[in-house]
Formats: C-alpha cells, structure tokens, sequence
C-alpha cells in the first residue's frame, strides 16, 4: 500500500515536472539596455548694476577666472554623449556691452569662447544655446574644461545712466547633457 | 560586465525572487508538525516528533508583485530598453516589491508531558532571512529620463525603502489543551542576528524649478537614513580564508550576534463539533543591535542656482576656488554621515486566523465526537476527512501592513495521506493555487508544499512560487 502511494506520488511529482514548461527566455538582452538620462543645471550668474560699470574705467570692468570641474569629472567626461549650453544676457544699462565666457584648460589654455555684443538698454534677453557632441562642437571642450573665465567689458562710455529702473548687465547660464549610463 | 549592469541586473532578476513570507499550506495542516512553528496552539495530535536535522524544514518563496521575468526576457523580438521603461520604470509603482526569503530548520523536536498529558513541548532552531525591496518609482525615473525634462516634478525619496536579514532562532514553546474547547500555545524567541539592514520612513526629493536669478534651481531636501548591523564584519572575513567566514557565520548563529527576544502566540477554538477558530501573532519581539553597526544618514536641505557674480557685493572677492566652495557649502547642507550608534529593530510581526470546518466521518472512528480533555481520551489522530475554510495572513512591512486570503479544501486518504489545496489572493497574485501532501509512512512523516501552481504553465511569467518540505520522525497520539 505505501510503497503503492510513494509510486503513485513519484509519478505526480514527474508529470508535474514534465508539464512544467516557460518561454523562451533571453537574458543577453540586458546587454541591450540603454539608459541616457538628460541632465540639467545652472552654472553660473553674473549681474552687475551701472554704477559698478560706471566706477570702472572704459574697457574691461569686470573679469573673472575661476575653477569650474563639473564637466571633467570622470563621471561626467566618461559618459556625456551630447549637450548644450544655453546663454540668456540682458542689458538696461545705457552702455553697448561685450561678455566673453572662455573656457580655459588646466593649463589655461582658452578651449573655446562665447561672445556676446549688447545694446545699449536691450530690454528684449538675448538667447543663445552653443550644441556639443554630434552636430555641435567637441565634447573634448568640456571633457578638458577646468576653469572657466568671465569678462564684461564697457564699448561705450562712463558717465551716462539709464532711464530704465535699476539697469544693470545680466548673464545666465545652464547645461543640458545626456549621460550614458548603461 | 559594468557595476550597473550587475545592479541592474540583479535587481531585475531579483523580482523574480519575492516573497510575501505567507505560508498558507502550513498554517492549521496539523499532521505537520511544523505548523505549531504557525501556531502554537494548533493541535498536537502527537506523542512526540522530532525533525531530521537540517532536513525538518527548507522552503523558499519566490515571486514579484508588478513584473515577471517573462515581461522582460521573453524573446520578443520587442527592443528591451522599451521593456524596461514601459514594465518597469513606468509600470511599476512604489507600491511593487521584490525580494526573497527562505528558511532552513536546524532542530525541532517535541514530546508530550507524561504527568501532564496536555502539554505538548516544543523547540527547535532554525536559520530564516529575506530581503524585501519596494521599487524606487521616483528615483529610477529620474535615473532612467533626468531632470531636464522634468522641470517642476518632485522625484520623491519616500519611494526608498528597503529591509533584509537573516537571522537564526531559538525557541521553546508549549501548547495546552485546556478544555475541549480550547487549546492555547506560547513560544519564546531568542534571535541572533547575523546581519541586518534596513531603511524605511525615508522623506524628502529632489525637484529642478524654474531659477530666481539663475535659469534653473535644483533644490533638495533630504531625511534618507539606512541601518545595518553585521556587514563589515562579513566583509572583512570574507578577505581572509574561507574559513574565517565560516566561523563567523557560525558563531553569529550560535548567540554571538546581535541579540533579540520574542514571543508568539496562538490558540484553537472549537465552535461546535465539527467547526474550528484558530488564530496566532507570530514574532512580537525585538533585537538589539549594538555589534558591527554601521548606519547611514542623508539629512539637510539645499538649493542652487549655480555660482553667483554679483557687482558690486562679489567685487571683492576675487577666489578662484568659487566652485570648490560651493562644492563644500552644499556638503555642509547636505552632509553623508555613517555612525556607529546602537538600535532596536522590531520583528516583521505576522498574524494568521483561519475558519475551518470540517465533514465526513473517518473509516474506523470509535469515539462520536472529539470531546475529550485528554489526548487518551479523543481520537485526534485522524478526525476528519475533509475540512473546508478560509484563511487570513497579515504582515507588517515597511510601507504597512500586506493581507492574504486564502480559501481552502484539505482531505484525509486513509491514514496515511493527507492533502490540502489552497486559494490564495494577494498583492502578487490572484490566481494563486497551492497544494500540500503530508504522507506518513511509519514513524517517518514527509511533506512537501507547493505555491501557484498554474505559474508551472510558464514558469517565467509566474508572479509567485513557493516550495517548502522536510521530514520528521513523529509518533501519533494513542487512539
């Protein structure tokens, strides 16, 4: 009898087993997957009001280096595959005005320059979004980027005013990278 | 294969291997000695048992709430990225988990008091861990897409939450046949932990706004903590011999852990002659960890709009090192922390209850009814044929409590076998079909007990799958 039920058992377990059955699977597809996420930022912000122009002497009233790393940090340099960088400026001072951001390697060597010429109270913020990677400019700009150096330089005079309220000089900056991550 | 890939892989691999820790065929199957581990006031309709070491218990559950392995590795011919974004990070709520558990009895015996007949003693060791793993919906999103395109949206740190352990038990319980009505059981715990980890209760998130002065804020507001016990110590031995580890291990297994105790209870009531109430809380205990902790803190709060040159106020300031700075200042903000600081971890307390009513009368039953106090005086060993009812399983996890229903058929074969085929509802599944057999040949009894039984159509596709067996050598009540 209960060598009759270890059989019959045995043979439940079998069929179990026999009919048992799936799809068929492919794992190597994980090799497939592709996570690119776009990944946004401000960098940097400059605004300087009038006065600070005016008390300047005509020509370059402003400049400034400092380190930036954000962009050759392994991480990053390893797995950008395309960007931009977008510009936003704003003038309502009463003088024409030239920005220049320079983007300098660690041996101070300028990489690449953007260049802005401003009108005299330009209320309307001049746009301007500078492509990298496939289309764009190297991505070995930023993969070499160490410091980044910001100049504001005065075309016009020092004594004139604005009859705009509180006129100054705006200079806005963010990025937009897609990373691989897988 | 890249460290993403691994974790990537892992985790989708992992959902396979989840668990509601529910454990439905053995609750009231009380041929099975084992089931006084679900209920120590199950009934005992034997003289003594003692399990096979190492061999009483081993079962291991398996499953996932929100995908299947076939949903990802079928060979489709469909691109996997897009499985991947539309099964997973899109389909999958915080709400989905994944994991594992399993459980291996080392020791489990039992006898009868001979002074006092309705006694019933019982002890054991056993060995148990599970990792459970509540999908990350926020953060995997923006892992998967960024924050570009997803300007204004909170990507919340609520959705982190993860626990795991394993963890070895010592217990002692005893089960009383109080009247004909009532039998009661107690269980004292004594756990030693080999390692733990947890982290629950997380807040805050990480949004990217339109900027004040700058043209994107990124703000962040974080109280993400992890606890875990036993881990430096495992990594450590496993840098020297194998050996090391091994010793570790088993002495961590042996009360050289962090230590806890517990308690669990239960009872049967029987309604009438042929109905039965049973319930039991499981787990209601603690451990203390204070050896090998390592805990992890992510608390402040910051925003930024990138680094700021405003004239005249910045004139002065004439640093290079602006982005070092402001590096350190949003470290400062949001600092990453470790501690060593001791804590306590409550158990997963688990309830179960069941209604079971039973009919048909046993070939060969001498006695009416099972009306007697003592085990000499009734004819437990065999006193149905079949029993109908429901079940309810809760557990407390991390995100609140998770409920099973379960409805059941169980059937005696002689006295030889018995079955029991489940039922059971929950948040993995709701065709979950379970079959138990419990044979007793001699002195030698054997289980198996087997979940979701139509997942075996396409194993990949399953959602859940348990299998739990052991043998036991046990003598039966005299009739």
């Amino acid at each position: 009898m209960k060598k009759r039920i270890f059989h019959q058992i045995s043979v439940l377990i079998a069929l179990c087993m026999l009919l048992s059955c799936g799809d068929e699977q492919n794992f190597d597809q994980i090799d497939d997957l592709s996570v690119e996420p776009v990944v946004a930022t401000s960098i940097f912000y400059f605004e300087s009001d009038e006065n600070t122009i005016n008390a300047a002497p005509v020509g370059i009233f402003y400049v400034q280096n400092f380190t930036f790393e954000a962009f050759n940090e392994p991480f990053v340099g390893d797995n950008i595959l395309d960007g931009s960088i977008t510009y936003q400026l704003e003038n309502t001072t009463s003088k024409r005005l030239n920005m220049v951001v320079e983007f300098l390697d660690a041996n101070g060597m300028v990489l690449d320059s953007e260049m802005f010429i401003l009108m005299p109270e330009q209320v309307l913020p001049l746009e301007r979004e500078v492509n990298y990677g496939v289309g764009g400019k190297s991505l070995d700009i930023l993969r070499n980027t160490t410091d980044i150096r910001v100049t504001g330089n005065n075309l016009d005079d020092n004594t004139s005013t604005s009859s705009l309220q509180e006129p100054k000089v705006i200079l806005r900056t963010s990025a937009e990278f897609r990373l691989k991550l897988q | 294969m890249s460290k993403f890939k691994l974790v990537l892989g892992a985790i989708l691999l992992g959902m396979v291997f989840s668990s509601a820790q529910n454990k439905q065929l053995l609750y009231d199957f009380y041929e099975i000695p084992q089931s006084q581990l679900l209920n120590p006031g199950a009934r005992t309709p034997y003289r003594w048992h003692a399990g096979l070491p190492a061999l009483s218990n081993i079962g291991i559950q398996v499953g996932t709430s929100g995908v299947t392995a076939n949903d990802l590795f079928a060979n489709d011919g469909i691109d996997f990225t897009t499985k991947v974004r539309e099964r997973v990070v899109n389909g999958l709520s915080q709400n989905d988990e994944f994991g594992a558990s399993g459980q291996v009895e080392l020791l489990y015996g039992g006898f009868r008091n001979a002074n006092r007949p309705n006694d019933y003693y019982s002890f054991g060791i056993y060995s148990e861990g599970f990792v459970a793993q509540y999908w990350p919906k926020d953060l995997a999103i923006l892992a998967f897409e960024g924050n570009a395109n997803n300007i204004g949206r909170r990507f919340s740190f609520n959705h982190i939450a993860t626990q795991g352990e394993l963890v070895n038990v010592f217990h002692m319980g005893l089960n009383r046949k109080l009247n004909a009505k009532w039998t009661v059981g107690a269980r004292a715990k004594l756990y030693s932990s080999v390692f733990e980890f947890k982290s629950a209760g997380n807040d805050g998130y990480f949004v990217t706004t339109q900027g004040e002065n700058n043209i994107l804020r990124n703000s962040l507001v974080a109280d993400v903590s992890l606890q875990s016990s036993g881990f430096q110590g495992i990594f450590d031995a496993a840098d020297g011999e194998p050996a090391d580890l091994a010793s570790l291990l088993v002495n961590r297994s042996l009360l050289g852990g962090n230590l806890g105790v517990g308690f669990d209870l239960g009872f049967t009531r029987t309604l009438g002659k042929r109905s039965y109430l049973t319930a039991s809380l499981l787990d209601v205990g603690f451990i203390h960890h204070n050896k090998d902790v390592t805990n992890y803190t992510f608390r402040g709060a910051a925003s930024n709009e990138g680094i700021e040159f405003i004239l005249p106020r910045d004139l002065n300031n004439l640093t290079t090192e602006i982005w070092q700075e402001l590096i350190d200042e949003l470290e400062q903000q949001l600092p990453f922390e470790t501690n060593t600081d001791s804590y306590i971890s409550l158990r997963p307390i688990k309830f179960y209850g069941s209604y079971r009513y039973n009919f048909g009368e046993p070939k060969g039953r001498t006695k009416i009814c099972d009306c007697g106090t003592l085990p000499e005086e009734k004819d437990t060993t065999f006193d149905y044929v079949n029993a109908v009812g429901a079940q309810l399983y809760v557990i407390n996890r991390p995100r609140g409590p998770q409920t099973a229903w379960t409805a059941f058929y169980q059937r005696r074969l002689g006295k030889v076998l018995a079955v029991k085929a489940t039922y059971t509802a929950d948040k993995f599944t709701l065709s979950n079909i379970g079959f138990g057999v419990n044979l007793q040949a001699g002195p030698i009894n054997f289980y198996a007990l087997a979940d979701n039984l139509l997942g075996y159509q396409n194993i990949p596709n399953s959602n859940y799958a348990s299998l739990q067996f052991g043998f036991n050598i046990l003598s039966w009540n005299r009739n």
